[in-house]
């Protein structure tokens, strides 16, 4: 299985350069991966429809739990198909749409790196490497989206797709490794045998939420839908593969595949449904007064993935083989619609509905195509889409809670999804025809093969659903309820509630869609109440934080050194100051030394030049007080032995003070120019700073844990190292690597004065 | 005396003299720069792969015993610190081949360059206290000619916030090695940590550590102390912004991690789990949010790198060894990602003569190598996988929640999520959007089509490269961290070896 | 004598960070070489003051007289005392430079970097 993702992945690269070899034929050429991928797959039916998962497992960083493994169960083998079969077909269509695009061969590599992507999230045995492809879904998908870069629309929607998507995907890495944290493993295949790890655990609800963020921003449910309408600035191809058939479906396989280990619960199914049951409902409403094709398109979706989620939150296991049988109904009549809505702007250059007509003569395939799609997604009979419809109303009126409501919610839904249905293919196929921009043809094969196929699917599956429900339905659901199932896929029930449900939705919907115009009159008034909606809070919530963020930087880096200073000594006095004062022992006894009168002096000296060097006005005056300090400080060391100490304070003290003259000669004299209140700040914080290195000093001298290590120097300098002066053999020898250093430090000072004096930049002209 | 530990000292040293007395001829000196950088380089991949081996590496210097005289310590964190910095200081001198300035070259770019590179190795290397002062002052210093290289105003004014800044830090540095010293009477890191295991004043030793935090802390810009690195960072050249990022921050965190590792170990509560980790959590908060804002190439980077900082002290703070593990593999993985991006943006302003993200653009469509070497280094620096930035963070966050430290975890994986929003505003604007109205790509160069020289565009592949194989190779970095990081854990070990007893 | 000496080194710190935090650069370098010299003072107080002699082996004499002054830490402040003097040589230079680039010695006209 490795395989096949890797030469997906090599593959991808490459596609530029093929493209550019063989433009006319690249679609076929590349489409020729995922098929084999495809049969690879159909070929692994028979031992997972036995019951038995196929695995492989290959090392990347087992040392923190990421192993490549790959777990092919039912579930995986659904979703993989849907994923390489589709996108084998999407990218012979893309082969022919962007034919003379010239940047056709990036898409496809893009497409590709997709694909490996989504086979990786849905053929993942490891929580950690799901969560690698996942995001790599999200990379691929930004820079599909933004195909088009050179427009701002395309650019922003792609930002948006990322940030919503990468924000879940970070909440989803938490909540993965949460789950890692508390069963210790992050292997999937020992986690779906183990019950009850995580139900049970106090982490429980953080795990949940955590995850659901993740799926449900990925598959677009309120309040996380706003990215998905947006994203169809994408070239119609990625629209139809990652924005309706794959990607968004990431979340989706994301909850059937944790049912087994998370599902069950009361929280899990009031969020689920809960959420899942809005999206279904607003989505679809949503989508009405929509008359762009590819909207139309994306706000289905968004029902549909609400749908789902609901199935799945419903949890009983009609609900959970619902929720299967409507993915594959969905995957197929949405891929087709999709594709179908792409030739039609690519033949016409048109997307609005309400100037499209008559386009049957001229584009009969396609609209056969279209036609066995919107039968399915209408569900009527005997298409796939019919036999999805009736259970998912046989699942809501079973025995659920909030059954009725849910039923209405779904009855609703279905309303509306044959209405649009009738929009998507009535408006643009049949009627009068209107001028396009374009001259009218039929689009090539590779644009109505995949459509036709997957339209065509539709029907079939309907009539001969056997095959189907034995071998992928069948599995898949297994694999969600974690134990064996049968399924059975009948067209006739008998005449029952659902029966009479579906009478009811195509009447509706038939209503509704000659209403529709007169509807849309008739909320007009309602429409700004629509700016109100999450995106909004998106918006809004972004525009804070980098408002918040301006204000930071404009307070914090406000391009004043002595505010930098000042935060610098403040945390300086704060931190040590407070870590000090509350947790210092104290001194057991205090022992000092006597004062003798000239070194209080000295002492006083230095104090009192200190002082005066912040009072002066004059600036020799000042460079002489440092001048003072310094001599002070040298006649001190002298009296306390450090006579080498003393003769370099001396020398350095002067040249100091020379080159402080040197200097002040070429600048300013010093002026004030601060206020009362600053000066008075400022000294509060300097004397507290001195303070406390006083106090500092006078404690380091009171406590000794340990006899210094200077009797060594003391023993040893004469016989090992044939010197008198200890500090000087200190300095050469036993320290030699610090007088290195200290004259590397010489050394580049000087190079960088000269260099600063000398090295000026040119002038510019003008300046 | 074991040469091989000295050498990263030794061959920068050289390469600096020779490029001094070369003065007169910049072909020369250039040589003299790039055998020093290859050299060394060579000689820090012996000594990771021998101490690998051997666990830890000490040489007493001039062979004076520990205490007495100063020691070289090359365990498994600092000989992996030398070998990046050694490796960063050979690909950044390519870079600086093709793209520095010959007025800069002739008044001792290379020289000092390698001086930068003698003073981060003597201080990852170094097991000595005052000596650790030293060396960050030889660092400290030719980084302040290199800044300053130039005399352009915004290098003086970085130059000026950068000098006073760092100054101030080493006189709190300095007293506090003064007050060490005043109180235990040992400056060897080893017997430090023997004796200041057993005090019966805790809290004045605590209080030396918090001194020596925030000392090291304006080292490793942290907040609130990170000022001068948004002031300065962007205003040299490219070549010299980039071996700033890759390495002088590194060598404030590495002075942190030992310190706090061998000597302050008696109040872990309130030094790890409070202080250091709020000072992490609140540094990537800040870092991130200042970057957004900006609209410059490089600032916002410099901006970044106080956040990632964040992270790596985030690791300090939590102090478990996968913690450690994790900033460990965070610190190689931020020095090589941030160094490519701030060498790409040098590519970038090559081509459009701009840092201003709103004065580029469409330098996707002109060049899309570039492009690609950028979105690969700007997704390893925004934690996406498969690239090195994922498995930096994702240690990190495993360890936050092993640790229960939710709080910590949840700014860290927000803070991730602007990172991507920096990177991708960035991409956006840069890669993307086309030009602005009188701006053509490439308009200095109209017959090279290609991305840069040579000189430039091979280490920014090379790093780029780096980014996807630490990914890839993540086992073999992590096992390195760990070992390092339990090593870290274990002071027994590295006081035993130095001391000379059995550990 | 120690407490005087802190006092002293108080002193030091305090003039040193008043005049770092002026906005006139000439003022900023005076309080740098304070804090420098402070800085120096404090290792030499908190190492120990021991009013004895000199520490070396006079001529014709095997050991050192005890008590003597610790050699260790003057080593460190020999070292201080230059790396602080060259770092101080460089800042002046480095603010020289700037006075004339920006033609003022006032910081607040030095914030272009930062805005």
């Amino acid at each position: 299985m490795l395989l096949v993702i890797l030469v997906i992945f090599a593959v991808a690269p490459a596609a530029p350069w093929i493209h550019r070899a063989a433009p006319r034929l690249s679609g076929w050429l590349l489409a020729v991966v995922p098929a084999g991928a495809t049969v690879y797959l159909l070929a692994q039916i028979p031992e997972v429809a036995a019951g038995n998962a196929v695995t492989a497992a290959y090392p990347w960083a087992p040392g923190m739990g990421l192993t490549l493994s790959f777990y092919l169960d039912g579930l995986s083998l659904l979703f993989g198909l849907l994923i390489t079969g589709i996108g084998a077909l999407v990218v012979a269509y893309t082969g022919a749409y962007l034919k003379d695009h010239p940047r056709a061969g990036w898409f496809q590599a893009y497409i590709l790196l997709f694909m490996g992507s989504m086979l990786g999230v849905v053929l993942s045995g490891n929580l950690l490497s799901l969560f690698v492809f996942w995001e790599l879904t999200s990379l691929t998908s930004y820079l599909l989206i933004g195909f088009d870069h050179e427009r701002a629309a395309a650019r922003e929607s792609a930002w948006q797709a990322l940030l919503v998507t990468a924000a879940g995907g970070l909440a989803l890495l938490a909540g993965l490794v949460l789950m890692g944290v508390v069963a210790g493993t992050y292997d999937l295949e020992t986690l779906l045998a183990s019950e009850d790890v995580f139900r049970e655990h106090g982490l429980y609800v953080p795990i949940l939420l955590l995850v659901l963020i993740g799926a449900f921003t990925k598959s677009a449910q309120w309040p996380f839908h706003f990215w998905l309408p947006n994203a169809m600035e994408a070239p119609t191809p990625a629209s139809a593969y990652l924005h309706s058939s794959t990607m968004v479906k990431a979340g989706i396989y994301l909850l059937a595949r944790f049912n087994p280990m998370l599902g069950g619960t009361d929280l899990w199914f009031w969020l689920l449904t809960g959420f899942g049951a809005a999206t279904m409902a607003l989505g679809a409403c949503m989508a009405l007064p929509q008359n762009y094709l590819k909207r139309l398109l994306a706000y289905t979706t968004i029902s549909a993935l609400g749908a789902l989620t609901m199935l799945i939150g419903m949890g009983t296991e009609l609900a959970l083989k619902t929720a299967m049988v409507f993915l594959l109904v969905h995957a197929l009549y949405k891929g087709a619609l999709f594709l179908v809505a792409g030739s039609i702007d690519h033949e016409t250059g048109e997307k609005d509905i309400t100037r499209l007509g008559g386009l049957r003569a001229h584009l009969p395939i396609t609209f056969a195509a279209a036609a066995l799609a919107a039968l399915s997604m209408a569900g009527i009979p005997p298409f796939f889409g019919f036999m999805g419809k009736e259970l998912m109303y046989e699942a809501v009126t079973g025995d659920v809670a909030e059954g009725a409501i849910l039923g209405g919610l779904a009855l609703l839904t279905n309303i509306l999804m044959v209405t649009v249905a009738g929009l998507l293919v009535l408006r643009p196929f049949l009627g009068a025809r209107q001028s396009t921009p374009k001259e009218l043809h039929e689009a090539p094969v590779a644009m109505w093969l995949g459509p036709a196929l997957l339209g065509g699917l539709g029907l079939f599956i309907g009539l001969f659903p056997g095959f189907t429900a034995a071998n992928l339905i069948a599995p898949a659901a297994s694999a969600l309820l974690a134990a064996p199932v049968e399924v059975e896929l009948v067209l006739w029930h008998g005449v029952n509630l659902p029966l009479l449900l579906s009478v009811l939705t195509l009447a509706g919907g038939a209503a509704i869609y000659w209403l529709r115009d007169g509807l849309g009159r008739l909320t007009a008034p309602l429409a700004p109440l629509t700016n109100l909606g999450p995106e909004r809070g998106y918006e809004l919530t972004l525009a804070g934080v980098l408002g918040f963020s301006a204000w930071q930087t404009r307070t914090l880096q406000n391009g004043y050194l002595r505010r930098y200073m000042l935060i610098t000594v403040l945390t300086t006095i704060i931190l040590a100051g407070g870590t000090f004062v509350t947790r210092f022992a104290g001194l057991d006894s205090i022992v000092l030394s006597e004062v003798r009168f000239y070194e209080g002096v000295l002492a006083a000296l230095i104090l009192l030049s200190a002082v005066f060097a912040v009072w002066t006005s004059s600036r020799l005056a000042a460079v002489a007080a440092i001048g003072v300090v310094g001599y002070a400080m040298a006649i001190i060391f002298l009296i306390y032995g450090a006579p080498d100490l003393a003769m370099t304070q001396f020398v350095i003290e002067t040249l100091t003070v020379i080159l402080f003259v040197l200097v002040f000669y070429h600048l300013s004299r010093f002026a004030v120019y601060a206020g009362r209140a600053t000066q008075f700040r400022d000294a509060v914080v300097a004397i507290t700073i001195g303070v406390l290195m006083t106090v500092f000093a006078f404690v380091a001298t009171q406590i000794q844990f340990h006899d210094s290590i200077h009797e060594f120097f003391a023993e040893r300098s004469l016989p090992d190292a044939h010197g008198r002066n200890f500090v000087n053999v200190i300095l050469v020898d036993f320290r030699s690597l610090d007088t290195l250093a200290e004259i590397a430090v010489l050394a580049v000072a000087g190079l960088g004065a000269y260099s600063l004096l000398r090295l000026r930049p040119k002038r510019k002209k003008g300046s | 005396m074991n040469l091989l530990v000295v050498s990263p000292i030794l061959i920068p040293l050289t390469a600096a003299a020779l490029g001094l007395m070369l003065w007169r001829w910049r072909r020369l000196q250039r040589l003299a720069g790039g055998i020093g950088a290859v050299a060394g380089f060579a000689a820090a991949v012996v000594l990771v792969a021998t101490v690998w081996r051997e666990r830890i590496l000490v040489t007493e210097l001039a062979n004076w015993p520990a205490p007495y005289g100063i020691v070289l310590v090359a365990d498994l964190l600092s000989s992996l610190l030398v070998l990046v910095s050694a490796g960063m200081g050979l690909l950044v001198t390519v870079y600086s081949f093709a793209s520095t300035d010959k007025r800069r070259e002739a008044f001792g770019y290379y020289p000092l360059f390698q001086v930068l590179i003698m003073g981060i190795n003597g201080a990852f290397l170094t097991g000595d206290l005052f000596n650790l002062y030293v060396w960050f002052e030889v660092m400290l210093m030719a980084s302040f000619v290199l800044l300053a290289l130039g005399g352009e105003r915004p290098q003086l004014e970085g130059a000026i916030k950068y000098v006073t800044l760092n100054l101030i830090a080493s006189a709190i540095f300095l007293a506090a090695v003064g007050l060490t010293y005043g109180v235990a009477g040992t400056l060897n890191l080893a017997d430090l940590g023997d004796k200041l295991a057993e005090t019966d004043n805790p809290g004045l030793v605590t209080t030396l550590g918090v001194l020596y935090l925030i000392a090291f802390g304006v080292k490793a810009a942290v907040f609130p102390l990170f000022f001068w690195l948004p002031s300065s960072y962007h205003t040299p050249p490219v070549a010299v912004s980039a071996i700033f990022a890759a390495l002088l921050t590194k060598v404030g965190v590495y002075s942190m991690v030992r310190v706090f590792t061998v000597l302050f170990l008696h109040e872990p509560e309130y030094t790890y789990h409070t202080l250091i980790l709020t000072i992490g959590v609140l540094s990537m908060i800040t870092g991130v949010l200042g970057a957004a804002v900006q609209s410059e190439f490089r600032r916002i980077l410099a901006f970044h790198s106080i956040s990632q900082i964040g992270y790596m002290v985030m690791g300090l703070g939590l102090f478990t060894p996968l913690a450690l593990a994790g900033a460990i593999i965070y610190i190689v993985h931020h020095s090589v990602v941030k160094a490519n991006l701030f060498l790409i943006s040098g590519l970038v302003h090559r081509r459009q003569g701009s840092h201003e993200l709103k004065k580029i653009g469409g330098v996707y469509l002109a060049c899309p190598a570039l492009g690609l070497l950028f979105l690969v280094t700007a997704m390893s620096l925004a934690g996406i996988p498969p690239f090195s930035g994922f498995f930096a963070k994702l240690a990190l966050v495993q360890a936050g929640l092993e640790a229960e430290a939710y709080i910590a975890v949840a700014a860290a994986l927000a803070v991730g999520l602007m990172t991507l929003y920096s990177m991708t505003k960035i991409w956006t604007q840069v890669f993307w959007e086309p030009a602005p109205e009188g701006v053509t790509d490439g308009a200095a160069f109209p017959d090279d089509p290609s991305a840069g020289p040579w000189g430039m565009v091979i280490p920014v592949a090379i790093l780029a490269a780096m980014a996807v194989a630490l990914g890839l190779g993540a086992e073999f970095m992590f096992r390195y961290a760990m070992a390092a990081a339990e090593q870290l854990l274990a002071p027994a070990e590295y006081i035993g070896a130095v001391l000379g007893r059995p550990s | 004598m120690e407490l005087v000496l802190a006092i002293a080194i108080g002193a030091l710190y305090a003039a040193g960070i008043y005049l770092i935090l002026r906005r006139s650069i000439a003022k900023l370098i005076i309080g740098l070489a304070l804090l420098s010299h402070g800085a120096n003072l404090l290792i030499f107080t908190a190492a120990g003051l021991e009013r004895g002699r000199p520490p070396l082996i006079p001529e014709g004499q095997t050991e050192a007289a005890m008590p003597i002054a610790d050699p260790l830490p003057q080593a460190l402040i020999l070292t201080a005392i230059v790396i602080g003097f060259s770092v101080l040589a460089f800042a002046l230079v480095l603010f020289l430079r700037a006075f004339q680039t920006v033609g003022g010695d006032d910081l607040d006209d030095m914030r272009t970097t930062d805005t």
